[in-house]
């Protein structure tokens, strides 16, 4: 077993490091940096506008610089975070607190190099519980039967309904409504063509790309045109990028605990960077000595947050490659990216496709690698560059849109659905209807559809089918624990408190 | 006005007609039985839990206070989605060049201050890049110019 993992690593690091590989990746990390620190624009919109590019590549090489996408996003969005106070990227907003404080008493370098070196380790880390915890997890899944896929789904709905802001029935609701979206179209058993309306272009369901660059796309657009557009002030000196040998020690134990709460929590199904840098912020306060530095510039601060996102971006793949499952719009669509090749992400990707697997995830490593050692000395040019004004921005974002909505299929009704969403996707932002939910249940409504079948068939139509095997149970027990936890009065208060910001 | 949650009000009623095109829709499908689950019986199931869900949103808006609808311009939003339906209306007959020329040109009116020479120059080198990355570079088929 622990031979095998390095033999796979192996495997997976002559995948990587191929000259086309190792383009790929750089490419992705540093198009990820870029709209990391772009605000505005984030990793979901990026690997919806290259989908259409992904599908020219190779399997192995499109997923690799996805990969690097979400990962170098969290690299990016931390630069600008610390320098000028505008968290790039969701995830990074707890990096700004001490982030910024440092960077004004003159401490930008320290700064950004242990959140580097954090995000590093933690990486390093992260790939190695991808590389020794995927495999037992797959295995286990490919015993799963239609009644505990079905349980598993639910479950991680259910999750994804947790750590969703605002109202709980709200999420519910738009993770139904999605699950309803996800179904338009043929129906795979009866030929019957549901919710098409007679539209010819539907037959096929709602295209994915279109709904999600409509929300994620033009509707974030419309959104952000409303807001008044800030003025940058930069900080100046950056100073030496190294931090002290006495800096190191003392946020050692931050980037432990980081690391280790960001590799939990990224497997969990809504969870991901965003949840995982939260949560170490909040994990730190409450441990370390001395937490009434925290806030004013306090060097942990950074580490144990940007650790911690690094580690939740790179385990939110785990779910994803054993499972099938995302646990984040970003991977749903890595997902929507593997099926138009024809995989299906699942237990069997490992073994029928070990290059693949392995070559994803030790492609990460690399990147990591990368990021360390191209970005800490871009950081002036990644800070130029938001002088860059939105209004010349957005409309790239609109074009690259309704190019990519198009070319998916060469479909002009997913153009049509792509203005339906927008509007819808603008009420929804407006309502404070959160859109992750919705995205996540449209990915998994036509699979919870079929294993409900399956699993009603192999019973006859009796439901006590889901409480027939341990482990369906188990997912069951699970997800009604997590919605008793969220509708206790108490528990709500508190999430609502950590998840305000 | 009795509503005191206007967002818990709005939303509810969207889910709720969402809910009602669902089950409408469905009712045209056969349902099945348990054992042999019809194509209506999935979409019938969520119709009937998305419309509890909105009925709770909108009976609860009367009782409990919630935030107002923060305000909604509409410029934005209209001149968006006009753009994503012209470039709908361009991309066929008159090729990748017009319709993006012309798309991201009046996406920059969308905003709240737009300088026209600033916007013809943009939406003329976005273009080009565009026409470089996905047609030569990438091979995608894409019509390029208008197809007489």
């Amino acid at each position: 077993m622990f031979f095998d993992v390095f033999s796979n690593i192996g495997l997976g690091l002559t995948v990587a490091a191929s000259l086309q590989n190792l383009a790929y990746c750089s490419i992705g990390a540093l198009l990820g940096t870029l709209v990391g620190v772009l605000p505005g624009i984030g990793p979901v919109t990026t690997v919806a506008m290259l989908l259409p590019i992904s599908f020219t590549l190779e399997p192995t090489s499109a997923l690799i610089m996805m990969a690097g996408i979400y990962y170098g996003a969290q690299y990016g969005g931390s630069t600008t975070a610390i320098l000028i106070n505008i968290p790039g990227e969701p995830s990074s907003v707890v990096t700004s607190l001490d982030g910024h404080q440092m960077a004004r008493q003159g401490r930008a370098g320290p700064a950004l190099g242990i959140a580097a070196i954090g995000s590093f380790f933690a990486g390093c880390v992260a790939t190695f519980v991808i590389a020794f915890g995927a495999p037992p997890l797959a295995k286990l899944a490919l015993q799963f039967g239609p009644a505990e896929y079905f349980s598993l789904m639910l479950c991680g709905l259910v999750a994804a309904i947790v750590l969703a802001r605002g109202s709980v029935i709200k999420a519910i609701a738009m993770v139904v409504l999605g699950l309803l979206f996800g179904l338009a179209g043929s129906d795979v058993n009866s030929g019957i063509r549901r919710f098409t309306f007679g539209i010819q272009g539907l037959a096929d369901g709602i295209e994915f790309v279109a709904l999600s660059m409509a929300i994620y796309g033009v509707s974030e657009v419309a959104v952000n045109l409303e807001k008044k557009e800030e003025e940058v002030a930069t900080v100046g000196v950056v100073g030496s990028l190294l931090p002290t040998m006495a800096e190191l020690k003392y946020c050692t134990p931050s980037i432990l605990r980081g690391t280790v709460l960001g590799s939990i929590l990224g497997v969990l199904p809504g969870g991901g960077a965003l949840l995982a840098a939260f949560a170490a912020y909040t994990l730190e306060k409450k441990v370390a000595k001395a937490p009434r530095n925290f806030g004013h510039g306090d060097i942990r601060g950074v580490a144990a947050p940007e650790s911690a996102n690094n580690a939740g971006a790179q385990t939110s793949f785990i779910p994803m490659l054993t499972l099938g499952i995302p646990s984040n719009p970003t991977m749903a669509l890595m997902i929507g990216a593997l099926m138009v090749h024809g995989i299906t992400p699942g237990p069997r990707v490992m073994t029928d496709r070990p290059d693949l697997f392995w070559g994803v995830v030790a492609s990460m490593w690399i990147g990591n690698l990368m990021l360390v050692v191209l970005n800490l000395p871009m950081v002036g040019i990644w800070v130029k560059l938001l002088r860059l004004p939105y209004r010349m921005m957005f409309p790239m974002i609109v074009g690259f849109c309704c190019i990519g909505a198009y070319t998916i299929n060469t479909n002009i009704t997913d153009i049509w659905v792509m203005a339906f969403f927008t509007v819808f996707g603008y009420f929804c932002l407006k309502l404070d209807c959160e859109p992750a939910p919705l995205i996540l249940g449209f990915i998994l409504g036509p699979m919870m559809e079929e294993n409900l079948r399956r699993a009603l068939l192999i019973s006859r139509g009796d439901p006590g089918v889901f409480l027939q095997s341990p482990i369906s149970i188990a997912f069951l027990v699970a997800a009604a624990g997590l919605l008793l936890i969220v509708a206790a009065p108490a528990i709500r208060a508190k999430r609502e408190e950590a998840l305000a910001e | 006005m009795f509503i005191r949650a206007p967002k818990d009000f709005w939303s509810g009623l969207m889910f709720l007609s969402f809910a009602g095109v669902a089950l409408l829709a469905a009712n045209g499908y056969s349902m099945g039985r348990g054992g042999r689950m019809g194509p209506a019986y999935f979409p019938t199931l969520l119709g009937c839990v998305l419309a509890l869900l909105g009925l709770i949103l909108v009976v609860r808006s009367f009782a409990i206070h919630g935030e107002a609808i923060g305000q909604i311009q509409l410029r934005p939003l209209v001149v968006l989605t006009a753009c994503v339906i012209l470039f709908g209306l361009t991309i066929q007959p008159l090729g990748l060049v017009i319709a993006l020329t012309l798309t991201t040109f009046a996406a920059a009116f969308s905003g709240r201050e737009t300088r026209v020479r600033e916007a013809a120059l943009l939406s003329c080198g976005l273009t080009l890049i565009a026409v470089t990355i996905f047609v030569f570079a990438l091979r995608l088929p894409l019509p390029i110019w208008p197809s007489l």
